[in-house]
């Protein structure tokens, strides 16, 4: 099964620390093979929207936008729980901020 | 809720247990004591975190009460036969973490894929310590009763423990023979899931998971060999291509019948990245990474047809010569079929024997049916499907079978069943109309070939043919469609009435047997071939001088600038038959004329005369029983005017 982890921000300002622990979960992740992509996102620069058949293109910056994905992770995982098990420890480490986990139906 | 809470425990169990089994084992040096130990501190979550919540790092706490069990364990005399002081000890004072970890997990691989197990047990062994499945998570994906799981799996930890296996790398002279080991019992697990050998699903998508995840698990913790990475790219591509190779009701799809759409273009990639890593550390390639190579040509093409199939056929053959199995040969045959044709495939799998295997009748059904032999391609169909353990794969190659019995053959495939039947002299000359037929018609199935159609193609070949040559190819569709489904083809082909003053020609055989009968004299023979070849009149040919000969050139000028061709062979003939003369009658009589005749034109040399037609023609006629006329006719035909 793969999951989308998609993180918004918003944990404790990052120090020493938590690079390093981060980098040591990415490294471990991506030795059990279940990490298979992963990226930070800068800010969103583009909007596009489409109402009716007409298409509306809006240029950042969005001020509004504090709910923007900042990095995002897609795991392939034995369960449902194991993503889970993954996901706090993610937010553990970054203490805190929000953390969203979706399940990817694709080709598999 | 208690369900949510054992969830949990067992997705931290199956990421932890691989080290928490490693680590124990490198404190206490016995797989199956460390196993033990292991499932303790599970038993202990089980029973603590539904009432008190998952701890912040559950491997550490399942580490740490698994050492505190054992001592415990050992302080109240459970363990009585082991070496209680050693062991607490070691268990008290070793590191939890660090360094170690990484390797004592290889160590663990190494371990539960020694030689000294059976393929079974050592897969059942992996999959328990490594991956952390159940003895009836294991049961389950391999189909096969939990006990005899559990039994292959205790078996296995005692064959471990009794043959003194020790917890270490293996030593350099013996490191890629056991790093082999692992990667086959990996790529079993693999393609058992991928291939599934027996059962509904063609795709247990779980074991393949699990090999991918101990495949690459492998890569990070040996990064410098050149086949682990290539044993991860072959997977990650195949499993690229999982999505595509079911229909809708389970079938099985073959590759090249893909939707490449529904390939996983993340796998390709990182397939291709793998096989990237795999190529830089320069090693000669082995057959993992040959065999990555290949699923990176099919992942790289857009279709079937756009494969780089000459490619493929020539990594074969170096796969082929670093494992030469049956298995690869047949695959290696399969891609030949795609450069070569059907046909030099299928000869390629004569003499292949692969027992039981099921893909073998199904390739060469599938071959055979490609030719248009169907009733052959229909026995193997069936063959096939008998042997299968995979029922939606049987399905399809039953309905492969049913197919091919009801087919008509294709003209060409009749054509190709005629000709077997001949013998070589006679499947030649019919091949040639019949095949020419076929090929001018395009092949259609035999019946849809009517006689107005065999007409209008026939008429369209040799419309401009001689009245032998119409009437040669008339008599071999004859005598083919006579018996054929189609009735007489011939039916609205009328024969061409022959002129007279034509002798009927020689055919092939006769002339080429008196071509080179030993028993005729050179100059006979030189006088042969070259009516033969030049296809001149012998009156002609017996009219030459040496002077006329263009031995250089294999030809002759006579007056008017007339040319006479023939092959070297007979110029050689002709430099034995001239010798040193330099002019003069070239065919030269027996005797000398007597000399009251007064004859002119004789050999300076020899004062003999020239031989003439009659005498020729005599000797000839004694040596084969035919006119020289007949020999000139046949080069004729021969060639075609």
């Amino acid at each position: 099964m793969r999951f989308l982890m998609t993180n918004m921000g918003g944990g404790k300002e990052p120090d020493e620390q938590l690079f390093a622990d981060m980098a040591a979960f990415v490294e471990e992740l991506t030795k059990e093979g279940v990490l298979l992509a992963t990226g930070g996102l800068g800010p969103a620069s583009r909007l596009s929207s489409g109402d009716d058949g007409r298409i509306t293109v809006t240029d950042g910056p969005f001020a509004e936008a504090k709910e923007s994905v900042v990095g995002f992770a897609l795991i392939d995982v034995r369960s449902r729980a194991e993503a889970l098990e993954l996901s706090e420890r993610f937010v553990r480490i970054v203490g805190g901020g929000v953390t969203y986990m979706s399940e990817v139906f694709g080709p598999e | 809720m208690a369900g949510d809470a054992h969830a949990a425990i067992d997705a931290v169990w199956k990421r932890e247990s691989a080290r928490i089994v490693a680590g124990l084992t490198r404190m206490v040096r016995d797989v199956g004591l460390a196993e033990e130990l292991a499932q303790d501190a599970l038993v202990a979550a089980l029973e603590q975190w539904p009432r008190d919540g998952v701890p912040g790092n559950p491997g550490a706490w399942l580490m740490t009460t698994a050492k505190r069990r054992a001592v415990d364990g050992m302080r109240r005399g459970e363990r009585l036969e082991r070496n209680h002081e050693r062991l607490a000890h070691a268990l008290r004072t070793a590191e939890e973490t660090g360094p170690e970890a990484d390797d004592d997990v290889l160590r663990l691989m190494f371990v539960s894929c020694h030689p000294v197990l059976s393929r079974e047990a050592r897969a059942a062994l992996t999959l328990k310590l490594l991956g952390g499945l159940t003895t009836e998570e294991i049961a389950r994906a391999f189909l096969t009763p939990e006990a005899t799981v559990a039994q292959r799996i205790l078996r296995a930890k005692r064959t471990l423990a009794r043959e003194r296996i020790p917890f270490e790398m293996p030593e350099a002279g013996e490191r890629a023979e056991r790093l082999r080991s692992v990667l086959d019992v990996v790529y079993l697990v693999f393609n058992e899931g991928y291939t599934a050998t027996a059962g509904d699903d063609l795709i247990r998508a779980d074991l393949c998971r699990e090999a991918l995840r101990l495949g690459r698990m492998l890569a990070a913790l040996v990064p410098g060999e050149a086949e682990v990475h290539g044993l991860v790219a072959l997977m990650e591509l195949t499993a690229s291509r999982a999505a595509a190779r079911t229909g809708p009701s389970g079938e099985p799809v073959p590759l090249h019948e893909q939707n490449r759409g529904r390939w996983d273009l993340l796998l390709i990639r990182r397939g291709f990245t793998a096989l990237l890593t795999a190529r830089s550390l320069g090693a000669p390639p082995g057959p993992y990474v040959l065999q990555a190579a290949i699923a990176a040509v099919h992942a790289g093409a857009r279709g079937a047809d756009d494969t780089d199939w000459a490619r493929i056929v020539a990594l074969y053959e170096r796969l082929e010569r670093v494992l030469p199995t049956p298995v690869v040969r047949l695959n290696h045959a399969v891609s030949v079929a795609r450069v070569a044709g059907p046909e030099t495939a299928l000869a390629l799998t004569d003499t292949l024997d692969l027992g039981d295997y099921h893909l073998l009748p199904a390739v060469r059904a599938d071959l055979l049916s490609r030719l248009g032999r169907h009733p052959e391609a229909a026995a193997e169909f069936t063959r096939a499907a008998a042997l299968t353990r995979n029922a939606p794969e049987r399905a399809l190659l039953l309905r492969r079978a049913e197919a091919s019995a009801a087919a008509v053959p294709s003209f060409a495939a009749a054509v190709e069943s005629f000709l077997a039947g001949l013998d070589a002299p006679a499947a030649r000359s019919y091949g040639r109309t019949l095949r020419r037929l076929a090929r001018d018609l395009g092949d259609p199935p035999l019946t849809e070939v009517t006689p107005a159609l065999a007409a209008a193609a026939f008429t369209a070949a040799w419309h401009g043919a001689a009245p032998r040559t119409w009437n040669r190819h008339h008599s071999a569709l004859r005598t083919f469609s006579r018996t054929a489904p189609t009735g007489d083809l011939t039916a609205a082909l009328p024969r061409r009435k022959v002129p007279p003053g034509h002798p009927e020609p020689l055919d092939r055989g006769t002339v080429e047997a008196l071509l080179s009968l030993a028993t005729a004299a050179p100059r006979e023979r030189a006088l042969w071939r070259i009516v033969y070849e030049s296809a001149a009149p012998a009156a002609v040919a017996l009219s030459l001088n040496v002077e006329d000969l263009d031995l250089a050139a294999d030809r002759a000028v006579i007056a008017g600038g007339r040319e006479l061709r023939w092959y070297p062979a007979t110029t050689d003939l002709l430099r034995s038959l001239v010798g040193s003369r330099t002019s003069g009658p070239l065919f030269l009589a027996e005797r000398r004329p007597a000399p009251a005749r007064g004859a002119t034109g004789l050999c300076p040399r020899t004062g003999r005369g020239r031989l003439s037609y009659e005498r020729a023609e005599l000797l000839f006629k004694r040596h084969t029983g035919h006119t020289l006329h007949r020999l000139r006719e046949a080069r004729r035909l021969h060639l075609g005017f």
